[in-house]
């Protein structure tokens, strides 16, 4: 799965910067390639034509229901802390 | 708090250009993906120590295997609620938030539902995006990693990371590894489970 080639480079790259003691602050370059990201879901999403309204209720539903299940079940497992 | 308000704008902004003029922007997404990816890479080189993985102990295999069940339990909840049969109700919510999977695997049975598992899981990723801000206020952000599913290990990591923190990260990729290795099998082991024969 080619999502790990970036994601350990990136790690590999840090850690040396670690070791070096010079650490970069990500944190800009992160909001701003993360709104880039949304906004290109954005998109993908309005291409979606919905011909019902049943088709986006029921989507709607599925995705709280699922959430709510998911996170049900992880305080379940992992307690309420 | 303004972030989010960024992130509403990002996505509407999206949504508008995408549904009035239908852009083509090529690999321009997974690109911006894999830089993100790189970046958060790169933050947890920065602060991550081996001790942290041992303190994750049973929780990283613990919180993706009770999000796949609570998943499939709101998946039965939903279709009882709507009348869909739960052969398709089940398989749209293994899915786990992994729209582009979800949909064509349904969609090699029925047309109908495969959009509905691709619409219902793009729209788990963003309630995901837009609610996870708010989750952590709630409950420990760690365990509200389980609302993204499958897709903590990439889309919706950035935004774990940025509100949550380095240290959650990590729980997020592993959780999101962990589903993104299961949901292949079970979603089309459902559909042919209950296919009837």
């Amino acid at each position: 799965m080619n999502i790990f080639i970036p994601l350990i480079a990136g790690v590999l790259v840090g850690y040396v910067l670690r070791r070096k003691e010079r650490r970069v602050n990500v944190d800009a370059p992160m909001s701003i390639a993360l709104l880039l990201l949304i906004f290109f879901m954005g998109v993908e999403a309005g291409k979606v034509k919905i011909d019902a309204l049943w088709l986006l209720s029921s989507s709607i539903v599925f995705a709280a229901l699922t959430i709510a299940g998911s996170v049900g079940i992880a305080l379940l497992v992992g307690g309420r802390g | 708090m303004r972030f989010l308000v960024y992130v509403l704008v990002a996505l509407i902004t999206g949504i508008l250009t995408g549904h009035f003029y239908a852009p083509e922007f090529g690999n321009l997404y997974e690109v911006m993906l894999y830089l993100l990816i790189l970046i958060i890479g790169i933050d947890l080189g920065q602060s991550f120590r081996l001790a942290e993985i041992r303190k994750l102990g049973r929780l990283a295999i613990k919180l993706p295997l009770g999000t796949l069940l609570g998943s499939l339990l709101g998946g039965l909840a939903a279709s009882l609620l709507l009348g869909i049969e739960l052969r398709w109700g089940l398989a749209v919510a293994a899915g786990c938030g992994w729209y582009s999977l979800t949909g064509p695997l349904i969609a090699q049975y029925s047309a109908v539902y495969g959009t509905l598992g691709f619409l219902a899981n793009l729209t788990r990723e963003i309630f995901t995006v837009l609610l996870y801000p708010v989750a952590i206020g709630k409950m420990r952000k760690e365990l509200a990693v389980s609302m993204g599913g499958a897709t903590t290990m990439d889309t919706t990591l950035p935004i774990m990371t940025k509100f949550g923190g380095s240290e959650v990260a990590l729980i997020a990729f592993v959780h999101g590894f962990v589903l993104t290795a299961l949901v292949p099998f079970v979603v089309p082991f459902i559909l042919q489970l209950l296919a009837g024969g």
